[in-house]
């Protein structure tokens, strides 16, 4: 599938600011299954970008300096991209829990692709003996690692509550979890907490979900917004597998990759500083929008 | 000193023996001062010149070096705490010999160089964990191993400038390490204050045993830093993460003693790819930074982007060689507990040698079989947290042997799930050093804090001694200062005599200048307001102190007419410090200015005043004698009558003010403390002049006024017709010749703001300087006659005006950063 994304947010501050710098993380990654084919970001009132030196996740990170005063800044990415992913399918001899434990622990390879990265708790996942426990039901470790992956996902939708009311940006995963609500932010960082507790490699990716119209209805243009779910890595043979949790469904050629990070920290589309006083309003739209519909 | 027993009386040489004999028969063969025999000349010496000082009297020994710590100034934090605790420094010093030390020496250098190896390799080609030396997850699951340091050549080419390590001395006088501190390795300050506090209870020591100096260490340091600067002449800051870190004090001491700014993150600023520092001045190169702020919150751009305390752009700074930064952010993942299980061998791997310091015997349970050897043995080991930080069954290391069941259920099931999180380490059997204890010498297990810095030419140079920290446990692995604990001086000796050495340079090498160089702007506006709320305080005071005179005194001569006693008391209710009394009588008076004293609930006390002045006081350690930081944070008194308690906290504020004037040397520095107290004192004599000078004024009201103004002596002195209206407004306003009026202090203030530097050289007065000049103006040409409401709050508002405008001008800011964060819903 070929998409058009546009993917639109607008700061609006209530006094002059100066001197803004941030990371943009917008623009999609390399990853199998998807293809990038043309790029552009636009900044108003502008400001000079250039590629950030270094980073933490998987990510293109362009740096961003405003040095003149602004009352709004609006950034603007759009890309074309097509998607191709199969949907993954469980199989009997896929490698158990333990045994992807236990490879993972074993890498050579400390890189950003390297399931050694993801091991770990992370600034905004902590572990939680609660959380561990609860998804330690499906995290049997003689269990395959693509079915009980897909397992602990459904069951996290089915018994979570999507409630855009119940969380914020930074809502820890042990808040949401006893709310059994929140948002896909909240539900991958269950999933991951849940993971990691049970020794297993798992990351978040933040991207785009094209989201399907009701039948008879058009599209809804700009209601779309970034989502996040999660990857599980499932052994060398089967490698990173995305699952996501919001929908209880697999990653396939729907889901749109932008980063992939430790937690959203890693990854955050936009952060940093500017220099001001006063309090600011953000607006975000993402439009995705299916090229070649199928006749 | 060798002439002990004329000097005081006391047979030290038996005194010392007798301690010694005492000590050994109950202590253990592994102590270090058994170890040394009964007639090691070094312990006999020490122990001799500590009978000298105290007698017999081993507990008043004890009190004595506690009391030179804190006259040192030596303070430590518990985190959670707001005050500083004295810092419990034991009389008895461990002791050395340098051959043994010499050992420590090379081990300590050969680890650090070890640790910079796997450091450059680690953050470039990781060539360790594609070898398999070290596998990916001891690097990734460490906190502080920071990615997006991957590829960045430090500056001048190495990431570690200042380590630490702590050893400990097994049972065969082996030592071996413990711990390694490579983020913010604390401590070197409190080895030069506990050195200080030793040298002046037993000044004889150092003669007698050769004592190596610690001065070298510092300025091999310093050197180092400097030489892995770009610029000849660098300007070098210790960023400190502010007064709330438990090692503030430590952090300002050695910033004084190493001749660095101490700076906030604030206090920065990253252009084009260089530090700056905020100063008076305008921005001014940092060459580099010695950091105690924690690596993750250095730099919100690189690492976490909700810091409030780092510099936006540093880590880029950096890696375009503009800034050194020691130690390198992520250089702390080498202190995961972990990695000691692989240093042996990655040692062999890089170097071909064999460790000369060995670790505590270590199993990293991340590795299949020794997780079974450690899982199987859990009885005879301490288990620990491999990176650390606390896992989901353990907060911190403990013995296997002590674990309640529930935690031993925890562990064995989160090693089955999450082995990698776990270490092993052997028990550790600590020696043990003599300390006072229940008035006479006990064995106390201890552990060693041991500083090595790079010098200019690269190598490593190691801190003659270091100090012991001192616990009550037998395997005491707590590495911060707690309740319970003490430290104590170390003490290499046995050498050949050493030569003198401070931090002065030659004379011949050193450029002479007579300002200490750039003043940073937060450092300005500190002083500045110290200056404020001294004067404040003491103003506040002279009200209360009149209004308490009058009600003990009502029928003496101390006494006012109620129509002034009620403007004094405007003066107190109008400034916020209390509120209006339901009358005027005597035991109300009382209660008033009680309160006005003493109160706490949101009300402008002095008490209030006291604290402002105090927390001020408590960051400008850096810049201010210890006899001020000692009055400064003399806690405010509570015990005596309100009269007495003002006279006491007055005569506070009249020593500081002496201090002030008499001890701080003319640099910028002192110009905004002194620009702060005239500014606060013309603004409290206008007040007062609103309050008290009216035309319809009585001469009680006078006589008030002269009190306040502190003038009655300069008013006789002048005036014998007793007391009139003109005159006093004259001396108390517009008098150039009396040090307490108006004018005096505007011509102060002008003098001051012509002296400190411009920001252009255009001859052009800046805003601060023009406010100034019509201020001195507006007071030159007042006629005492006609002088009066108008004048006063004219001169009131340019007051307030020219105080915004020096903090406009020379003072940081308000702006804030804003978080621009992105927003993810789904």
């Amino acid at each position: 599938m070929r998409y058009a994304i546009r993917h639109l947010t607008r700061f609006d501050y209530a006094e002059p600011v100066g001197f803004a710098r941030c990371n943009l993380r917008l623009k999609p990654i390399h990853w199998s299954g998807q293809e990038l084919h043309d790029y552009s970001l636009t900044i108003l009132p502008g400001g000079d970008t250039a590629p950030a030196r270094a980073e933490a996740g998987l990510a293109n990170v362009v740096r961003l300096v405003v040095t003149e005063a602004v009352r709004s800044l609006t950034i603007e990415s759009s890309c074309t991209i097509t998607v191709d992913r199969p949907v993954p399918m469980p199989r009997s001899d896929d490698p158990t829990l333990a045994q992807v434990a236990a490879e993972a622990r074993a890498s050579r390879d400390a890189g950003p692709a390297s399931p050694a990265s993801y091991l770990f708790p992370s600034p905004l996942i902590p572990l939680d003996r609660d959380i561990a426990a609860w998804c330690a039901q499906e995290l049997d470790p003689g269990r395959g690692a693509l079915e009980a992956a897909i397992a602990l996902a459904c069951r996290i939708q089915n018994e979570f509550a999507f409630d855009p009311t119940a969380t914020l940006v930074d809502t820890p995963p042990r808040e949401a979890f006893l709310k059994r609500g929140g948002v896909c932010q909240d539900f991958a960082q269950i999933m991951i907490s849940g993971l990691r507790a049970a020794g297993l490699p798992a990351a978040y990716a933040s991207g785009y979900l094209r989201t399907l119209p009701p039948p008879g209805q058009p599209r809804l243009v700009g209601a779309d917004a970034t989502h996040a779910w999660v990857l599980l890595w499932c052994g060398h043979a089967r490698g990173w597998v995305g699952v996501d949790p919001t929908n209880g469904i697999w990653m396939a050629s729907d889901h749109v990759i932008i980063a992939i990070g430790r937690d959203y920290t890693d990854i955050a589309p936009i952060d940093g500083i500017v220099l001001g006083s006063g309090a600011q309003d953000m607006t975000v739209s993402v439009d995705v929008e299916p090229l070649d519909q199928p006749a | 000193m060798a002439s002990a027993v004329a000097d005081t009386g006391y047979d030290t040489a038996a005194i010392a023996r007798r301690w010694l004999t005492d000590y050994r028969a109950a202590t253990p063969a592994t102590d270090m001062l058994y170890a040394a025999g009964l007639d090691d000349p070094a312990w006999n010496a020490a122990l001799e010149e500590l009978a000298e000082r105290a007698g017999e009297d081993l507990t008043s020994a004890r009190e004595r070096a506690q009391r030179h710590a804190e006259d040192i100034g030596t303070g430590f934090r518990i985190p959670g705490e707001g005050e500083e605790r004295p810092w419990p420094l034991s009389p008895i010093p461990l002791l050395i010999e340098k051959a043994e030390w010499q050992g420590i020496v090379d081990g300590v250098a050969q680890r650090a160089d070890l640790l910079e190896a796997i450091l450059a390799d680690s953050y470039g080609p990781q060539n360790l964990v594609r070898g398999g030396s070290l596998p990916a997850t001891l690097l990734t699951g460490s906190p502080y191993f920071l990615r997006p340091m991957m590829g960045l050549e430090p500056p001048g080419g190495c990431h570690l400038h200042f380590v630490a390590f702590d050893l400990c001395r097994g049972p065969s006088g082996e030592w071996r390490v413990l711990a390694d501190h490579l983020r913010a390795p604390a401590g070197a300050g409190y080895a030069l204050e506990n050195r200080l506090a030793i040298a002046r209870m037993l000044g004889g020591l150092q003669g007698r045993l050769n004592i190596e100096r610690h001065a070298p260490f510092f300025a091999a340091f310093r050197e180092g830093i400097a030489a892995r600067c770009k610029r000849a002449d660098p300007r070098i800051g210790l960023l400190t993460p502010g007064r709330l870190n438990p090692s503030y004090a430590e952090q300002a001491h050695l910033a004084r003693y190493l001749g660095f700014l101490l700076v906030e993150g604030g206090d920065l600023a990253v252009l084009d790819d260089r530090v700056y520092l905020r100063t008076i001045a305008g921005l001014k190169r940092i060459d580099a930074l010695w950091r105690r702020v924690d690596p993750r919150m250095i730099d919100p751009l690189a690492f976490d982007s909700h810091s409030a305390i780092g510099v936006p752009g540093l880590i880029d700074a950096m890696a375009q060689g503009e800034v050194v930064i020691a130690n390198s952010p992520g250089a702390g993942m080498l202190e995961a507990p972990a990695f000691a299980a692989f240093l042996p061998r990655v040692c062999a791997r890089l170097t071909g040698e064999s460790l000369k310091l060995a670790n505590i015997a270590t199993w990293w349970c991340g590795q299949p079989r020794e997780c079974v050897e450690v899982a199987g043995d859990l009885d005879n080991m301490v288990i620990a947290p491999a990176f650390g930080v606390a896992t989901n069954a353990l907060s911190d290391a403990k013995l296997g042997s002590a674990m309640s069941p529930e935690t031993r259920a925890a562990l064995i099931a989160d090693l089955d799930r999450r082995p990698q999180d776990y270490v092993g380490q052997e028990v550790v059997r600590l020696s043990t050093m003599p300390v006072v204890s229940n008035g006479r010498l006990e064995a106390r297990p201890f552990t060693l804090r041991v500083f090595a810095a790079r010098g200019a030419d690269g190598s490593w140079h190691v801190m003659p001694g270091g100090f012991a920290q001192i616990g009550d446990k037998p395997d005491a692995r707590a590495a911060v200062m707690g309740e319970g604990n003490w430290s104590a001086d170390v003490v290499i000796h046995g050498g050949d005599p050493v030569a003198p050495v401070t931090l002065l340079q030659r004379s011949d090498s050193t450029q002479l200048r007579r300002n200490p160089g750039t003043l940073p702007s937060r450092v300005a506006d500190n002083l500045f307001w110290l200056g404020r709320y001294l004067e404040r305080g003491e103003a506040r005071l002279g009200v209360i102190r009149a209004l308490l005179g009058h009600s003990i005194s009502a029928d003496s001569g101390a006494a006012l007419a109620a129509d002034t006693v009620g403007r004094l008391v405007g003066l107190v209710v109008q400034a916020g410090a209390a509120a209006q009394p339901d009358n005027l009588g005597r035991a109300q008076l009382t209660r008033f200015a009680e309160a006005a004293m003493d109160a706490t609930d949101g009300w402008y006390s002095v008490r209030t005043i006291n604290r402002q002045a105090r927390a001020i006081g408590a960051v400008s350690r850096d810049r201010l004698s210890a006899d001020m930081i000692r009055l400064l944070d003399a806690p405010y008194p509570t015990r005596g009558s309100a009269l007495d308690r003002a006279g006491s906290l007055q005569r506070r504020y009249s020593a500081l003010a002496g201090l002030s004037s008499e001890h701080m040397a003319r640099t910028d520095a002192w110009r905004f403390h002194d620009l702060g107290r005239r500014v606060e004192r013309a603004v409290a004599t206008v007040s007062a002049l609103l309050a008290l000078g009216d035309p319809q004024a009585t001469s009680d009201d006078l006589s008030a006024l002269l009190d306040l103004a502190d003038s009655q002596i300069s008013y006789r002195q002048r005036y014998l017709t007793g007391i009139a209206r003109v005159p006093v407004i004259d001396l108390i306003a517009l008098d150039p010749g009396n040090p307490r009026g108006i004018a005096f202090q505007v011509a102060a203030i002008a003098a001051h703001l012509e002296a400190l530097p411009r920001l252009s050289d255009d001859g052009i007065a800046e805003p601060q300087q023009a406010l100034a000049r019509e201020l001195a103006a507006m007071v030159a040409t007042a006629q005492a006659a006609s002088f009066g409401r108008d004048q006063l709050f004219a001169i009131d508002h340019k007051l307030a005006a020219l105080s915004e405008a020096v903090a406009r001008r020379y003072f940081l800011h308000g702006s804030e950063p804003l978080r621009a964060a992105g927003l993810v819903v789904g």
